[in-house]
């Protein structure tokens, strides 16, 4: 066991370290998405022309061929750093990764690059209004028509879908086959008419997510990834990358809030209070367990080659701990935290979501029960 | 960066395990417990294989190794539930050679590495494990520790709720024994970690027999295992349990390696692990319905050691409260 950065990682963390002091994009804009959204493509801009847009990307494809190690080291600096998101990340994490698993030569080289300088951005159409924790149950159709696919469906809590060129889609192409052998995964182009974008406005007051209306739309046969019939392989390749390293950019941004938190408690002498002491303690315990589970699930998957029980528990712990973190914060800070606009207010609200996006708390626990204890499948 | 055992401590902890599967199987806990005895051959064996001195300098006597090592063997110590002075000696020998001067660690080191003597840690006020048949006691109170020998301190005997393990209380009149001049927090910091150590092998075990019994018994035709409640149940306790090993790896790898982060890495271990056995082994017995309940079923040996073992040297709540001392003096720091 050693748990000190090796001259390497050290070295790359310098690199990046020194890196962002010069380039550091400054305070993100409140309030106005739009501004938000210009603004964190204007620093993934910067990434990229730096060399540092994906760092765990192969080198041939603009990467820096980052370990898993190097790659945490990533995301937590950009995170003590205080520094935005790129904006195309479920690009950079998600199609990225997936294209380069299972596109062919043609398609790798026409999408990596644009990922990569944000000039073209991703959205990912898997939810449907039925099927979201069951997805292998979507209905979106896709039929052949010669050299074309024709998608007719609906998609929901469809991210960034506002600001996208492309969408990672997974549609029906065979009915008449068990349901998870059905589905074929495309590469869509969002600008055509035959796509309706409409705003989910969020209990934030944001729209984050969005929902599509696809009235037969149309997909180039040379757009379909990973060949016909292999969708819910594709697709698993694509959950698996979810917040790949992205953990560690989470957990660090949580920390920063918990120090703004103590902050607040200490100049407000509500650190006094034994019963704040000890919430603020047991979120102090909450926050480091999460790093500590991330890194001994980077040490697993090296030994191992597959990711062990941390891997599924630290979703479910950042979620019930942000939640808990701003419910703290409104006992702690008072009533400025429930004044509309002010951070603490906006994370009271936001993190209600963090227990469903990317897998519910209760899914999170079937998972770990099922595959990972091995117990029987639920009734 | 390796978050993860060597070679050599992976072939450690797995000789321990399989050592402590053979020798101390739960018929057997279950004896020494319901005689309030322990299985002295075991002792003598563990002696032999140099477990009460792994951790204490080769100057000593010991095998030189660290707190890293000396948690896996007793991380498969709580897992067994074996019953032995090993917690409470090892305990002591971590103590005296992190604060004692050389003259107090020179006459006991080498005789608690060897086993000729068994040794212990507590407070005045608190149970104190296995004080009866210890020739060292180390006792701490607001003034620091004491290092004394059993002729000098009162000790009682006490029926505690775990009869694996046997504990006392402890007094001495003011001024008997010598007192450690070290680090007192970090010494007792180290101690704190194996505790944590022990409680996670506790846990793990808990949650082991909780799965193994539902997946077998049946209730409307169907293991109870296959009802989300049980089965989040189960992953609740994962959580916990995963929670508190990766603190106490984390807090034994600072004791060895970077101590600047031990009084975190303890704090964090000792609470996580802590609160966390508590609540996994209440669900074992939870899990396993009216047979949990029973004294014939093994979970409650697990429940008891659990709780004794929370409160030795300090809880959850106490912990918790130097967290959060921890995190205001980071923010001052910054301010």
């Amino acid at each position: 066991m050693d748990l000190t950065f090796s001259e390497a990682e050290l070295a790359f963390r310098d690199e990046l370290r020194s890196w962002l002091a010069d380039h550091h994009p400054g305070e993100m804009p409140h309030g106005d998405e739009d501004e938000q959204y210009a603004f964190r493509r204007d620093w993934q801009r910067t990434l990229y022309d730096g060399g540092w847009a994906a760092v765990h990307w192969p080198s041939r494809y603009g990467g820096r061929d980052a370990t898993l190690t190097q790659s945490a080291i990533y995301f937590e600096e950009l995170g003590r750093a205080r520094a935005p998101l790129a904006a195309n990340v479920l690009g950079l994490l998600l199609a990225g990764p997936t294209i380069m698993a299972w596109g062919t030569e043609e398609q790798q080289d026409r999408y990596l690059t644009p990922i990569l300088s944000a000039e073209e951005i991703w959205c990912q159409g898997f939810s449907e209004p039925e099927a979201g924790s069951d997805l292998a149950s979507l209905k979106t159709k896709a039929v052949r028509d010669g050299d074309e696919w024709v998608v007719t469906g609906q998609k929901v809590w469809t991210s960034g879908a506002q600001h996208s060129k492309w969408c990672m889609l997974v549609a029906r192409t065979d009915q008449d086959v068990p349901k998870h052998k059905g589905l074929s995964y495309f590469l869509m182009d969002m600008e055509q008419a035959e796509i309706q974008v409409r705003p989910l406005v969020q209990i934030t007051g944001e729209a984050e997510f969005n929902e599509l209306f696809i009235e037969e739309a149309r997909i180039p046969h040379e757009n379909l990834l990973g060949g016909e019939g292999n969708g819910w392989k594709v697709a698993l390749t694509t959950l698996m990358n979810e917040r790949a390293g992205l953990g560690f950019f989470l957990q660090v941004r949580m920390r920063n809030v918990l120090d703004d938190l103590v902050t607040a408690a200490v100049q407000n002498g509500r650190i006094d209070d034994p019963v704040v002491a000890d919430r603020l303690g047991d979120l102090h315990l909450r926050t480091e367990n999460l790093r500590l589970l991330a890194y001994r699930g980077l040490s697993t998957i090296e030994r191992y080659g597959q990711p062990g029980p941390e891997g599924s528990l630290t979703k479910w712990l950042w979620s019930e701990t942000n939640q808990l973190l701003a419910q703290t914060a409104a006992d702690v800070v008072g009533a400025d935290a429930l004044v509309a606009g002010t951070p603490w207010a906006y994370e009271l609200l936001r993190s209600r979501g963090n227990s469903i996006e990317g897998g519910t708390t209760e899914i999170l626990k079937n998972i770990v029960a099922e595959r990972v204890l091995r117990l029987p499948r639920a009734a | 960066m390796n978050f993860d055992f060597s070679e050599d401590q992976h072939e450690i902890k797995r000789t321990a395990h399989d050592l402590l599967a053979k020798r101390s199987p739960l018929e057997r806990v279950r004896a020494a417990a319901e005689s309030r005895t322990y299985d002295d051959g075991l002792w003598t064996e563990l002696v032999e294989l140099g477990w009460p001195g792994i951790a204490i300098d080769e100057q000593h006597g010991g095998g030189g190794l660290g707190v890293v090592e000396l948690c896996t063997l007793l991380e498969e110590g709580g897992h067994a539930l074996a019953g032995s002075p090993f917690l409470a000696t090892a305990l002591c020998g971590l103590v005296l050679q992190a604060a004692g001067d050389d003259g107090q660690r020179a006459a006991w080191l080498p005789r608690l590495a060897s086993g000729e003597v068994t040794g212990t840690v507590g407070t005045a006020d608190a149970l104190v494990p296995d004080a009866d048949g210890a020739a060292l006691l180390l006792l701490a109170d607001a003034d620091g520790i004491r290092l004394l020998e059993r002729y000098e301190a009162t000790v009682e005997p006490v029926d505690a709720i775990d009869p694996t393990r046997r504990y006392a209380r402890v007094s001495a009149p003011a001024g008997a024994g010598s007192p450690l001049p070290g680090d007192v927090e970090a010494a007792l910091d180290r101690a704190r970690v194996a505790v944590a150590a022990e409680l996670v092998g506790v846990s793990a075990r808990a949650l082991e027999m909780t799965v193994a019994y539902v997946q077998d018994r049946k209730q409307f035709g169907v293991p109870v295992g296959s009802f989300q409640a049980v089965q989040h149940r189960c992953a609740q306790m994962l959580l916990h349990t995963e929670s508190a090993r990766a603190a106490t790896y984390f807090a034994a790898w600072a004791a060895d390696a970077d101590p600047e982060r031990l009084a975190e890495g303890a704090a964090l271990a000792k609470a996580a692990a802590s609160d966390g056995v508590r609540e996994t082994t209440a669900s074992a017995i939870q899990a396993h319905g009216g047979i949990g309940f029973t004294w014939e079923a093994d979970v409650h040996w697990f429940y008891k050691r659990a709780q004794l073992g929370a409160a030795y040297l300090g809880g959850g709540g106490a912990m918790r409260a130097r967290l959060a001392r921890l995190a205001a003096r980071r923010v001052e720091a910054v301010v």
